[in-house]
């Protein structure tokens, strides 16, 4: 049985924030910098992390392999995990848009095929609307999808509305607000209760630190 | 590598992936070689350990005086959609001759109580009645579970009294203990005590399945701010906050009832305070809980998970359903509890 919690802190466009926001609630570590360990553990040992694929992370969780992570809310929403998401914890925001080519009026268009990452997500907002959309789903560089004539729109994530732009596409509607979220093994919530309740409060505590 | 030379010379490449691979599997058929998603096999101590445990748990029943039955094995799918919509979804289902939907047994707790309600519904007295077998759910988009699984479980039918509750409670746990969990712990809960508050909340069904959710992930503050949009009175908001932290000793029942209104939730937990008296020395194994709420609103009383430190996922659950037996025709009350024979497995 491990003494410590383990946690898996996403690669990519997180891990530095959320590496930041457990620094600002007093749990220090290196990152994992240097050292060719699976796992890392904070200055104090109370901790271990490892960092992995943010969509692993929920699938993670769930098994009880690890006992928390840190996972944005557009791959909680996108899969139904059966894990607790104690806090919202306010970084990688960003929106979830559906954006079509610049000029061209989504109203009018018959059979409208939508390429995403999200499928489920992009059915779910269709079907809320009464619409339906023939949904295309990719690995990636979805924002291409519209200029080679695979689909009319794309549903996908916004940060600074950059790649939107040098593509020709305009956001049309939001489809969700998406934050990253501290997610708990339901199993460790309740074997594990001290523990994950003052991880709980200490991030809580930075989080709404102003409110 | 001389070695490898003198193969290349010799005209025998080693490396022909044809040659190679049957030279291997020799004339090895693989084509059953993969079992379908969700499945797997038990072989020598596996399936010996389970006969073990089973041949255990069976003597234990016996000498406590439950009676062993094996419901059918495939249900008419509406025994389950009238049971438990959820796992109904989950259910291996197709059709018979008359192109009626059948389902595979996904769940022990409906099939029994179909079982009783229609063979023994007007059997006088309080049956004690144990079963063991496996269950198949659907595990499509889920990751690493599996589609087959086994349950051993015990239900006591006829009669709405806390002793029956305490009788449960402690069967499973001395169960546990039998089987080598003397670690295993129990949460209990009461359905009645968010129920007395969501009723008074009288919302419609698209908010309350909200709000339900939202209990569900524990996140205090989204709840919070869901409660105000919904117009929800600080009074109640207040409540469901200390509920959200009601995990513990009897103390937890002594902070609950301080702030709890509604008759219903008071008397959820006036009857775990009495489960509580009831419990002797098994009051050591128990966790108070009531920070969770029961989703699928099948439960009527007290509902208990079990839980042991050394398992990543829970040994077992299980609660009163007093209405479930009248779905099939017999307006019995029962008690039981299932064990995940798989979870106390794992890691052996």
């Amino acid at each position: 049985m491990r003494t410590t919690l383990l946690i898996a802190l996403p690669k990519g466009r997180l891990f530095d924030p959320a590496l930041g926001l457990l620094s600002r609630a007093g749990i220090s570590t290196d990152g994992g910098q240097g050292s060719r360990k699976l796992t890392f553990q904070d200055s104090e040992g109370i901790y271990e992390f490892v960092a992995l694929k943010p969509a692993d992370i929920p699938v993670y969780v769930e098994s009880g392999a690890v006992d928390a992570g840190i996972v944005g809310s557009d791959i909680l929403r996108e899969q139904d995990f059966s894990v607790y998401e104690p806090l919202d914890l306010h970084i990688g925001l960003c929106r979830m848009v559906l954006a079509a080519q610049d000029g061209v009026d989504l109203q009018q268009v018959q059979h409208m095929r939508i390429a995403t990452k999200y499928p489920r997500t992009a059915t779910r907002f269709f079907a809320a609307r009464s619409r339906h959309a023939h949904i295309v789903r990719l690995e990636g560089s979805v924002e291409i999808a519209p200029l080679l004539g695979l689909a009319d729109a794309i549903v996908d994530l916004v940060e600074t509305g950059r790649t939107l732009r040098e593509n020709g596409l305009t956001a049309v509607e939001d489809v969700s607000r998406v934050s990253a979220k501290l997610i708990v093994n339901r199993t460790a919530m309740k074997t594990r209760a001290g523990a994950v309740r003052s991880l709980i409060t200490l991030l809580d505590k930075v989080v709404y630190a102003n409110s | 590598m001389e070695w490898y030379a003198e193969q290349i010379s010799s005209q025998k490449p080693f490396l022909d992936p044809q040659e190679g691979l049957s030279a291997f599997r020799g004339t090895m058929d693989t084509t059953f070689a993969a079992l379908p998603p969700g499945f797997r096999d038990l072989a020598f101590d596996d399936a010996a350990s389970r006969r073990t445990m089973d041949t255990l748990l069976a003597g234990m029943f016996a000498a406590r005086g439950f009676r062993e039955v094996l419901p059918s094995g495939i249900e008419f799918l509406d025994v389950y959609t009238r049971g438990n919509q959820s796992i109904s979804e989950r259910a291996f289902k197709f059709l018979d001759r008359e192109d009626r939907l059948l389902a595979l047994r996904a769940d022990f707790t409906p099939a029994v109580a179909r079982m009783v309600a229609t063979r023994f519904g007007s059997e006088a007295g309080v049956l004690r009645i144990w079963y063991s077998g496996n269950v198949f759910r659907r595990v499509e988009g889920r990751n690493g579970g599996y589609a087959e699984s086994w349950q051993v479980g015990a239900e006591l039918i006829g009669q709405e009294s806390i002793e029956h509750d305490c009788e449960t409670i402690v069967l499973a746990l001395e169960s546990l203990s039998a089987l080598g969990m003397e670690s295993a712990g129990v949460h209990i809960n009461h359905a009645g005590v968010f129920r007395g508050i969501l009723n008074a909340l009288d919302l419609p069904d698209g908010a309350r399945d909200r709000l339900k959710s939202e209990i569900d992930h524990k996140d205090a503050r989204a709840l919070a701010n869901h409660m105000e949009e919904l117009g929800v009175p600080a009074t109640i908001g207040e409540q469901v906050h200390v509920l959200a932290r009601c995990i513990g000793g009897v103390e937890v029942l002594h902070e609950a009832a301080g702030v709890l209104r509604h008759e219903e939730s008071q008397n959820a937990i006036a009857h775990l305070q009495s489960v509580a008296d009831r419990l002797g020395s098994w009051r050591d194994r128990v966790t108070f809980d009531l920070t969770e709420i029961d989703e699928l609103e099948y439960y009527t009383g007290i509902m208990f998970t079990l839980f042991s430190p050394a398992r990543r996922s829970p040994l077992g659950m299980g609660g009163r359903y007093d209405s479930l037996l009248r779905a099939f025709g017999s307006d019995r009350p029962a008690v039981g509890f299932s064990l995940f024979m798989d979870s106390i497995l794992e890691g052996r």
